[in-house]
């Protein structure tokens, strides 16, 4: 496992956040920062350079799913993995999240269990390519 | 339906619109046009006025009984105090039970490692030299076992109690839309109050879109509440993810 990858959690709700942080640090990773919303994820995105990004969909200011877009219409992050935490059930919007370009999806409430299942699915994608 | 006696008022206007119009009399046709308008007007005038008396003292009435005064005054904007405080408290009470969570995993690491170490140790002595045996009571070895499995039950309901909190995520997302539209319904109320009082009231500035928008999300999903084609859990989302990779 490669423990020094850099990931970005973006979710309004501070909470959330740092359940993540703390579910991350827990499978051995120790680089993690966090944003708020796309807004302000968006620029720390373009300066940095993350390995993974986990964002909620439902949020004040850009939605993860405008985040997504925005990843993939940018050249230098396009092949970033996204891994998409969300309360987001409809069918729909999940049709639409893949296809925007989406790397997982996660479904809240979730077990760290399937946190860690979808990340291993995405290094593992990320290694291969 | 309009009475005949209602309709007779208007022969005599009928007649003389006839009479200017045999006789290519224009300025003549357009008085006695004029005249059956005004006397149309004075039929609808005291009916609009009636109607609009009984609209006025309807709302009049409504604004009183519905005590809209209050309900725009303080007691909405209040409820929509008292939800985000409640947004607040369950946010300040995750992040207090976060802090306890944070601080009890190197408890538990310390007494885990602490009891493995020595339980290696003893493993190391001679269990059947007396000396050894004297030095470790087999009670502490118990202890010690004890010790080091229930650290590591500990250390699972710890992570339990952490993914707990996502309520406050899920919990904070429903009360955020319920104060979204609070806040519109609060604007409502103003502008009624404004129209019961005989204020005259531009158009209501609508905050909430009429249709849920998908696109910007839609919270989490409400027993009893339908949002459309909802996924049933994780195995859901995956099975169809799955469809679509296999489609492509």
């Amino acid at each position: 496992m490669s423990s020094n990858l850099k990931f970005l959690v973006v979710d309004d709700f501070s909470t959330m956040r740092r359940i993540v942080k703390n579910l991350l640090q827990e499978l051995g990773y120790s680089d993690i920062t966090e944003a708020d919303d796309g807004n302000t994820a968006l620029p720390l995105l373009k300066d940095g350079s993350f390995d993974i990004l986990i964002t909620d969909w439902n949020m004040p200011g850009m939605p993860g799913l405008d985040l997504l877009k925005a990843v993939r219409a940018d050249a230098k992050l396009a092949k970033l993995p996204v891994l998409m935490l969300t309360a987001e059930a409809k069918r729909e919007q999940i049709v639409e999240a893949a296809q925007a370009g989406v790397s997982g999806y996660v479904i809240k409430p979730f077990t760290a269990v399937t946190l860690k299942e979808k990340l291993d699915k995405i290094l593992a994608a990320r290694a291969a390519a | 339906m309009t009475k005949v006696h209602d309709v007779e008022r208007f022969r005599a206007h009928v007649a003389a619109l006839n009479s200017a119009l045999d006789g290519g009399d224009a300025t003549g046709f357009c008085r006695a046009f004029d005249s059956l308008g005004a006397e149309m007007d004075c039929g609808l005038l005291p009916e609009l006025k009636r109607l609009t008396a009984t609209a006025q003292s309807a709302l009049a009435r409504f604004s009183a009984e519905a005590r809209l005064d209050a309900l725009a005054g303080h007691e909405v904007p209040d409820a929509r105090k008292r939800l985000t405080h409640v947004v607040k408290l369950t946010d300040e009470a995750a992040h207090r039970t976060l802090d306890l969570v944070e601080l009890c995993g190197p408890l538990i690491e310390e007494a885990s490692r602490g009891s493995s170490q020595l339980l290696a140790a003893w493993e190391r002595a001679d269990s059947r030299n007396p000396e050894a045996a004297a030095m470790w009571p087999g009670r502490a070895v118990v202890f010690l076992e004890r010790t080091r499995t229930d650290s590591s039950t500990l250390r699972s309901y710890l992570s339990e109690l952490l993914m707990a909190q996502g309520y406050q995520d899920i919990t904070g997302q429903i009360i955020r839309s319920v104060i979204a539209l609070v806040d519109e319904l609060e604007r409502v109320l103003g502008k009624l109050v404004q129209i019961a009082e005989g204020h005259e009231v531009t158009s209501l500035v609508r905050v909430l879109p009429s249709t849920p928008d998908w696109q910007q999300g839609m919270g989490p999903q409400v027993e009893g509440i339908s949002n459309g084609d909802a996924v049933s859990g994780q195995d859901d989302i995956d099975a169809l993810l799955s469809q679509m990779a296999a489609g492509k």
